[in-house]
């Protein structure tokens, strides 16, 4: 029987493992540990090499995050421009640290090192949607809006 | 589309394009790159596209989505052709007025014009702006030009010219002379001769070869090879081509980091489209040449960067570097000859074949040719990406091109190079950008990453970043680099928190020496640059923080406080609304910070429009 | 039948194995180069940077690990130099402020010369030297374990941190592990680290016969000299 991962695991070899986690990731939002262990089988790489790609790339993550995702760009452009004030924004509305979600399983917030916005920074990305010139005004009235939706 | 199988079918296809597009009256060229995404083109092109058809006018006028122009604080823009008008921050509601005014009845809207800040007037042409007329825009002109996700754009460009050219002569050393003569030096921060490094893996024994292009950019504050690779994917895949043929490889990879979704999507059609023409696939053309392209996606990594760590990657395994004694042109992707050039790179080479090696080399300085593009950011009036040609002067490019300072400041330094650059004050910015210049001055061309900082930039704070940042990033697996900075990062935090002392100083200057020296990789070789560099030219900063416990900047936290002045204050409550923590009360109306538990976010600061919140 | 090739280590000609490291032919002959996350029979990765070496050609020095770079004809290299000596202090420094309740650390720092510990001590138990990882991924063909993580996360972890049912419980990971031997003067908790000093790192032999090998087998725990 053809499962969802078998679909994505079809004619890949070892070399295309980070796309095949990529794909997983991109269905279940996270890397199951069940599904990384279908995937040491199929393409024959060890269980430990598999785990180490899993845990040596930002993208990846091992546990299931928040139904909205708050990306703060830390790139030296917004850094600048203030990005840091955004770490405290969110501490203060939601309570998290980036890498973190929150209890009631809504927000998950990370940085990442620069998505290639510098002109128009301090970016924020909020479900894949990017808002430039951000403030932290701003960002509390984007949090309040997405909350409950 | 059908085939084209030699030069004749290329030529008549490019007639062919250039025919069709003269049918239109005007073309309305609208930037989609990313950084206008972000500002909302999309809906405006939607609108634009909405408002033509209703009008009954899509035989008249053209709309082309191109790739990033590298204006980006200006987007959305348009320029309309043929008179070269550029509308910029427009808006879906702007566009019936420009259908109406500008393309039917060629009347300016005044309102969508780009205001010069240093003359307030406003600019009706594209090519009168001073922003794009002091640079020399070699490369990214071609942006403007194209839809990178239509082929036939390139081709009526002379795209692909000089890869035929080069197919047909059939001559592998003569096109690495040809480059090696031009002077193209590697853009992605090594700046190693790319014709000595074509060379050396054409003599490379084994056997298949392999091309890759490096899409990684991981300098944050560094966008070009975004730019580039979304908006002209094909100059990428023709240098490609051709390095190739020089080479005698038969497969390429594209590597493309994970946060550049917009660049993956236009480089898979592109190379999809090439393919459906024969460009691209076994016996090109019908000889003996194949050559193949597949885009692999990063995971999230700065360290794969580096070639080493690249090529373990692509490998599918994780990005850690290795020894460099055995070059990766002899022992590299899979432990064959593997040939690595950075975006721009690539880029540059179909146009060196066409125009030839001396016009590339009169450009620039001796050992510097041609022109680079650099990702002008940071605290200065026009941010965006800038062209010009080696040798330049960091003062031309930051006060000219750039405008020069935000009102009322004073520019205090530029970081070039990214992570592994270096910070250069203001009073060495007559030097021009030039390989060795900037390597003897500390810091480094890199990728292209230029970050302008003012007065109110704390130069511990930057090194304090970028230390943090590459203790992160860095992959692990050496001791100097691994623990070494962060030695590092511990004693700047010491003395950005005020607990510095002077014999802290001297150990942060040994160990970064020690780092730079016997680290495995570039990464932590050139980690303490922006260490090094700050506490060369701005000495006194650091000396403040330990000796006098006091930011100049007023940056570091642990080193200032805000307070409300009461007097001032007009009781508006903003401050108590804004501030994320709730330190903030009011008791017989006075307002109070309350210091134990004030985070010094300076979220107050900014949101006060009385100053009446003070910091010292 | 092997093939040599000649190559010049601080000054003495010597003949060296064709395809091994420069390492590998300095301590055949006798030459000291300090290494800590050397191993005999496994592949070298040169992560603890001791063994680094000046390696000069057309009038340059590049600073590589001898572990990693294979000796080639007519290479001339210079394994203690004033820099090299100067780096490989300051090193062993990071190392023992980084995890002083090692033997092997101790060994190393006073062999490297560290006479004082400027940075504040940490007492890590692992200093990420590979042996463990190398010595079950190549000799006993397991793989039950790897380096996880990146930057200071990294750290020997079991996939999911839990055993693996192929582990051959041979328990070598341990053996080889250069942290299972305190300091002689007794381990060291938290608080109490110093830079030991007194081990019998057979300094006083070294003195006598300079950048010497003097068979000290530094940077090896307990049980593989007992097995020796």
């Amino acid at each position: 029987m053809k499962t969802t991962i078998s679909k994505i695991l079809e004619n890949k070899i070892s070399e295309d493992l980070i796309e095949v986690l990529q794909d997983i990731q991109a269905k279940y939002g996270y890397l199951p540990e069940e599904q990384l262990l279908e995937v040491s089988d199929k393409l024959s790489i060890p269980i430990i090499e598999v785990f180490r790609v899993a845990n040596f790339y930002k993208s990846f993550y091992l546990e299931a995050r928040g139904k909205h995702l708050i990306t703060v760009c830390m790139g030296t452009a917004c850094h600048v421009r203030g990005a840091p004030k955004f770490v405290d924004e969110v501490l203060g509305q939601l309570g998290i640290k980036p890498g973190e979600t929150t209890e009631d399983g809504e927000f998950s917030v990370e940085t990442v090192n620069c998505v290639g916005a510098c002109a128009l920074g301090p970016v924020v990305i909020l479900d894949g949607k990017y808002y430039d010139h951000m403030t932290p005004g701003k960002l509390r009235a984007l949090i309040k809006r997405t909350k409950g939706k | 589309m059908a085939k084209i199988k030699n030069n004749k079918d290329l030529i008549a296809l490019s007639e062919k394009n250039i025919k069709e597009n003269s049918k239109y009256s005007k073309t309305v060229t609208i930037c989609a790159g990313t950084g206008c995404c972000a500002s909302g083109c999309l809906e405006v092109l939607t609108e634009l596209e909405k408002e033509l058809k209703n009008k009954k006018l899509t035989n008249k006028i053209k709309i082309r989505a191109t790739g990033c122009h590298g204006f980006c604080e200006q987007g959305p823009l348009l320029v309309i052709e043929p008179n070269n008008i550029f509308y910029r921050h427009v808006k879906p509601k702007d566009v019936p007025e420009i259908v109406s005014s500008t393309l039917e009845n060629n009347k300016i809207i005044e309102a969508l014009l780009y205001i010069d800040p240093a003359t307030s007037k406003k600019i009706t042409k594209e090519t009168n702006i001073p922003f794009y007329k002091k640079q020399e825009r070699i490369l990214l002109n071609q942006n403007k030009l194209i839809d990178p996700c239509n082929v036939n754009d390139y081709i009526s460009i002379n795209g692909y010219s000089a890869f035929v050219k080069v197919l047909n002569t059939n001559n592998p050393e003569n096109i690495i002379e040809e480059i090696k003569k031009s002077g193209l030096r590697g853009r992605g921060g090594g700046g190693f001769p790319t014709g000595r490094k074509w060379e050396s893996c054409r003599k490379a024994e084994g056997s298949p070869k392999y091309i890759i292009c490096n899409a990684d950019e991981g300098d944050p504050g560094a966008y070009m090879d975004r730019s580039v690779l979304e908006g002209n994917p094909h100059a990428v895949i023709e240098g490609m081509l051709i390095g190739a043929l020089a080479i005698g490889a038969e497969h390429g990879y594209i590597y493309v980091r994970n946060e550049y979704p917009l660049a993956v999507k236009n480089a898979k059609i592109a190379i999809g489209q090439a393919e459906e023409l024969g460009l691209l696939g076994k016996k090109i053309f019908g000889t003996n040449f194949s050559f193949d392209i597949k885009i692999s996606r990063g995971g999230g990594a700065f360290v794969c960067g580096e070639s080493t760590a690249l090529m373990a990657s692509l490998e599918g395994q994780v990005g850690e570097p290795r020894a460099k004694d055995i070059h990766t042109t002899e022992r590299g992707f899979h432990e064959l000859p593997t040939n690595l050039n950075n975006v721009e790179t690539w880029a540059n080479v179909p146009s060196i074949i066409n125009n030839g090696a001396a016009w590339f080399a009169k450009k620039g300085t001796k050992d510097s040719k041609g022109t680079k593009i650099f990702a002008l950011t940071g605290q200065i009036q026009n941010t965006g990406l800038v062209e010009v040609h080696m040798g330049t002067s960091l003062k031309k490019i930051i006060y000219d091109i750039g405008g020069g300072p935000l009102k009322g400041k004073k520019i205090k330094a530029v970081q070039t190079g990214g992570p592994s650059g270096g910070c250069i004050s203001e009073k060495l910015f007559d030097l021009p950008v030039d390989f060795e210049a900037l390597a003897e001055a500390g810091s480094m061309v890199g990728s292209g990453g230029m970050v302008v900082m003012d007065e109110s930039t704390c130069m511990v704070d930057v090194a304090k970043y970028f230390l943090t940042f590459l203790v992160d990033e860095s992959c692990g697996k050496c001791v100097t680099c691994r623990i070494g900075l962060s030695r590092m990062l511990e004693i700047i935090t010491d003395i950005t928190e005020g607990k510095g002392t002077m014999e802290q100083l001297e150990l942060l200057f040994e160990t970064a020496e020690t780092v730079s020296l016997a680290s495995l990789c570039a990464l932590g070789k050139t980690a303490p640059n922006p260490v090094l560099s700050t506490i060369k030219y701005f000495r006194e900063e650091y000396e403040a923080h330990i000796n006098k416990k006091e930011c100049p900047a007023k940056v570091c936290k642990s080193l200032i406080t805000y307070k409300i002045d009461n007097k001032v204050c007009t009781e508006c409550n903003a401050c108590l609304k804004a501030c994320p923590h709730g330190v903030i009360t009011v008791t017989n109306g006075n307002y109070i910070i309350n210091s134990d538990t004030c985070t010094k976010c300076g979220i107050c600061f900014d949101t006060c429009k009385f100053s009446a919140i003070k910091v010292n | 039948m092997s093939d040599y090739v000649n190559i010049t280590i601080d000054g003495s000609k010597i003949k060296a194995i064709e395809g091994s490291s420069v390492l590998d032919a300095a301590l055949e002959y006798g030459i000291c180069i300090p290494a800590l996350c050397h191993m005999k029979d496994v592949t070298p990765i040169g992560a603890c940077r001791i063994c680094i070496v000046e390696l000069v050609k057309n009038g340059k020095s590049k600073i590589t690990a001898s572990c990693t770079l294979e000796a080639k004809e007519g290479m001339v290299i210079l394994a203690n130099s004033a820099k090299i000596k100067k780096l490989r202090k300051n090193i062993a420094e990071m190392l023992v402020a980084e995890a002083p309740n090692s033997k092997a650390i101790q060994d190393i720092a006073l062999r490297c010369g560290v006479t004082t510990v400027r940075y504040p001590f940490r007492n890590k138990d692992c200093v990420l030297c590979g042996k463990c990882v190398r010595v079950c991924d190549e000799i006993w063909q397991s793989k039950s374990l790897g380096f996880v993580g990146r930057g200071s996360e990294r750290h020997v972890a079991l996939p999911f941190n839990v055993r693996p049912d192929f582990c051959k419980h041979c328990n070598n990971c341990i053996d080889v592990c250069p942290m299972t031997i305190t300091p002689c003067p007794g381990p060291m908790k938290k608080g109490e680290e110093a830079l030991c000093g007194l081990c019998e790192s057979q300094l006083y032999m070294a003195e006598e016969v300079p950048d010497s090998c003097v068979d000290c087998h530094l940077g090896e725990s307990f049980c593989i000299r007992a097995k020796n």
